[in-house]
């Protein structure tokens, strides 16, 4: 036995039901429950004073605003520790600095061995090498200490060096800079021959 | 109190019907439930399962598997681990199998015993009916105690009452949310954050204050609203669930015409109900149910199950208890509310084996294949090979060259050395880069170069190839597929005849 079907009038007189008929489908008309509707109506407010607060007044930064301070709070940490990479006496006290150098072999050995050869001296050891010679005083793209750091950096896209200053960082980049520089001698002749 | 003079506050003064919800009075505001005390079998079942279930809650993250709490999910450092198994980032994937073999199991389950979640280990159920109803059944008695106590005017009595109950309620209410906070943080950090000033880690001390006081007011005051109004779960039991689904139901069949038990002669004698003339029943022609209302009283949601299967209904069992308390007192057979499908309750047997039941069997089987799979390829180390920012490929004088990146992170918290090695390379192919294995701190990662040089004169064009990486110490290795790209080896061979063309008229001219 089943319970009575629901096309019936309602078992309580004090509920709705409407008129119409949607193929056989009447709709009550009964109060949604109180927290329900203060909910809605409390959201609504929230909304209208939010877009005042946040569009109209500007009581509070946009979130344009927000994200823009949190970059120069990035911008002036980097700035404040950020190396003078222009300045080549500089570049020569670190190359002499046995910390940096150290560190800039370590970064060195993990990331330029493959194409430079642990002896960094490229294809003047191994024709088949991928880098050129980094011991030597013939230069690709300029032989100055900024010059080197631009180089690596900035990398040489169409050789298919990386550019490394993304990756690593200024920091790192300028130590791996201060490791080559140490197989070099500030004041050596420079070439810079372009290859063809 | 006997059955007959007990006071049938409930069914006199707010009958549920089934045209609206029981807890929503006409006006908008909430009519407050207080549901009798229903022991019985099942009662004690649930309890058990409750325990069990907040047991488990309770020791997860004290439990140390492979180093780490059985469940910790390391959101900080993106690391998951789930007894003993560590997924890193690059496993999310694994979520898909996670989320579809959760929906595909609650379909089978669903289909074949209907609202059993609900009612046995929802955290709703889990938490409200056997933690927080406790609380409150210690502290303000049973369903006409409280009734009683809510129409009371204050005194010092009352209010001590209620405001031990309600300290109470928050003092579980933070304690769930503390423990909840340890599944992301571990026991250690927890324990280390609760010392700490709150300024020191916001996120979390307001996720736990404002999680708790919902709890708090979720547990104390919207109790069954959620199951009916907020919960998509309940809602999708109609498309899931058909006739022959496990669902609590009133044997009408069997209770149907009800009437009043009136005591006298050897005890089965019974009386007509008010309605129905009496000429038209004959003596002992009445259903089994004695329209006691008990079912009605002990409902937490507020329905009367007698109506058949409802929305409300979330399946906990305390009107079977209730009603089968009561058969037993005047000697019939239990069962007159019970597990049951539709089907059976219409007479007829149900039919575990549909088509329904089996689609989402099969469904799910093959879900659980795919995903026990899936986990099985996981290791303790990740490993990516990507091509080096820049072009595809270089051409040079003597070769053509592709530069690769490999990523290798350790997700294990002891070093761990790897080994790697290329296979499946053409002659004249040869690699530098990672000539020397690879020693990984504690959860650490590198990155490195790995070039592939392929000589000139032997290249036949772009070619896949297999990276491998072999862990020192656990024998395992995991392998990528990696394509290497260059030019199109006629395009090479005719710059070759182009150029010894030249060398050769240049010679020419020199003679």
């Amino acid at each position: 036995m089943n319970p009575p079907s629901s096309h019936q009038p309602p078992d309580d007189p004090g509920i709705k039901l409407r008129e119409h008929s949607y193929d056989g489908i009447q709709e009550y008309d009964q109060r949604l429950p109180n927290w329900w509707l203060y909910t809605l109506y409390g959201a609504i407010v929230f909304w209208v004073v939010w877009w005042f607060v946040h569009m109209i007044a500007g009581l509070v930064p946009s979130d344009g605003a927000r994200v823009d301070a949190e970059m120069a709070k990035i911008a002036a940490v980097k700035m404040a520790s950020s190396l003078d990479v222009a300045n080549d006496t500089k570049f020569w006290e670190m190359s002499l600095n046995g910390v940096f150098v150290d560190a800039g072999k370590q970064t060195f050995n993990s990331l330029c061995i493959p194409c430079h050869l642990p002896s960094l001296r490229g294809k003047s050891e191994n024709p088949t090498a991928v880098g050129p010679d980094l011991t030597d005083t013939a230069w690709l793209h300029g032989g100055t200490p900024k010059e080197v750091y631009v180089t690596v950096s900035k990398g040489v896209v169409a050789k298919g060096m990386l550019a490394w200053e993304p990756v690593l960082g200024q920091k790192k980049t300028a130590e791996v800079v201060a490791y080559v520089l140490s197989h070099h001698q500030p004041g050596e002749p420079i070439t810079v021959e372009v290859a063809k | 109190m006997s059955l007959e003079t007990r006071p049938k506050v409930a069914s006199t003064r707010h009958a549920p019907v089934r045209d609206s919800v029981t807890t929503i009075n006409a006006d908008g505001s909430r009519y407050f439930l207080y549901p009798a005390d229903a022991p019985g079998r099942f009662m004690t079942m649930r309890q058990q399962a409750a325990y069990g279930l907040i047991a488990i809650y309770l020791l997860l993250p004290w439990i140390p598997v492979n180093g780490y709490p059985a469940l910790f999910l390391d959101v900080a450092a993106r690391r998951f681990h789930f007894l003993g198994l560590t997924l890193s980032a690059q496993d999310t994937w694994l979520l898909f199998f996670g989320v579809s073999g959760l929906g595909f199991a609650l379909f089978f389950l669903t289909a074949l015993f209907g609202r059993l979640w609900c009612g046995w280990a929802c955290p709703q159920t889990v938490f409200l009916d056997h933690v927080y109803r406790r609380i409150e059944r210690w502290l303000e008695g049973d369903a006409p105690a409280r009734r009683a106590l809510k129409l009371a005017p204050m005194s010092a009595g009352k209010f001590l009452r209620r405001a031990a109950k309600h300290a109470l309620y928050l003092l579980v209410s933070l304690a769930i949310t503390h423990l909840f906070l340890a599944y992301f943080v571990s026991i250690p950090a927890l324990w280390h954050f609760m010392h700490a000033a709150p300024g020191e880690h916001w996120g979390a001390f307001l996720f736990v204050f404002i999680a708790a006081g919902i709890l708090y007011f979720n547990f104390a005051w919207f109790r069954e609203q959620l199951c009916i109004v907020i919960c998509p779960y309940g809602r999708l039991q109609s498309a899931l669930t058909d006739d022959h689904t496990l669902v609590i139901g009133y044997d009408a069949c069997r209770g149907e015409p009800r009437g009043k038990l009136r005591h006298g002669g050897g005890g089965l004698a019974r009386a007509g109900s008010g309605e129905a003339p009496a000429s038209s029943l004959a003596h002992g022609e009445l259903g089994d149910c004695i329209d006691c209302s008990r079912c009605v009283q002990v409902c937490p949601t507020g329905i009367d199950i007698r109506h058949g299967l409802q929305l409300e209904c979330i399946g906990c069992a305390a009107c079977i208890d209730a009603c089968d308390e009561v058969m037993a007192k005047v000697k019939r057979p239990a069962g007159l509310i019970r597990y049951d499908s539709l089907a059976g309750f219409g007479g007829g047997i149900t039919r575990w084996l549909r088509s329904r039941t089996i689609l989402y069997g099969v469904l799910m089987l093959v879900g659980a294949t795919v995903a026990t799979f899936a986990f099985s390829t996981v290791r303790p180390m990740n490993f990516l090979v990507y091509r080096m920012t820049g072009a595809a490929y270089f051409v040079s004088p003597a070769e053509v060259r592709n530069q690769f990146m490999v990523r290798l992170v350790n997700k294990r918290t002891v070093p761990a050395t790897f080994t790697l090695a290329v296979a499946g390379l053409p002659a004249g192919v040869r690699q530098t880069g990672f000539g020397v294995p690879v020693t990984l701190e504690p959860l650490g990662e590198s990155v490195s170069p790995l070039i592939l040089l392929a000589d000139r004169k032997d290249y036949t064009g772009p070619f896949k190839f297999t990276v491998l990486v072999q862990d020192a110490g656990r024998a395992f290795t995991l392998t990528r597929e990696v394509e290497f790209m260059g030019p199109d080896a006629r395009l090479l061979r005719e710059e070759e005849e182009e150029r010894e063309h030249e060398e050769k008229t240049r010679e020419e001219k020199h003679d």
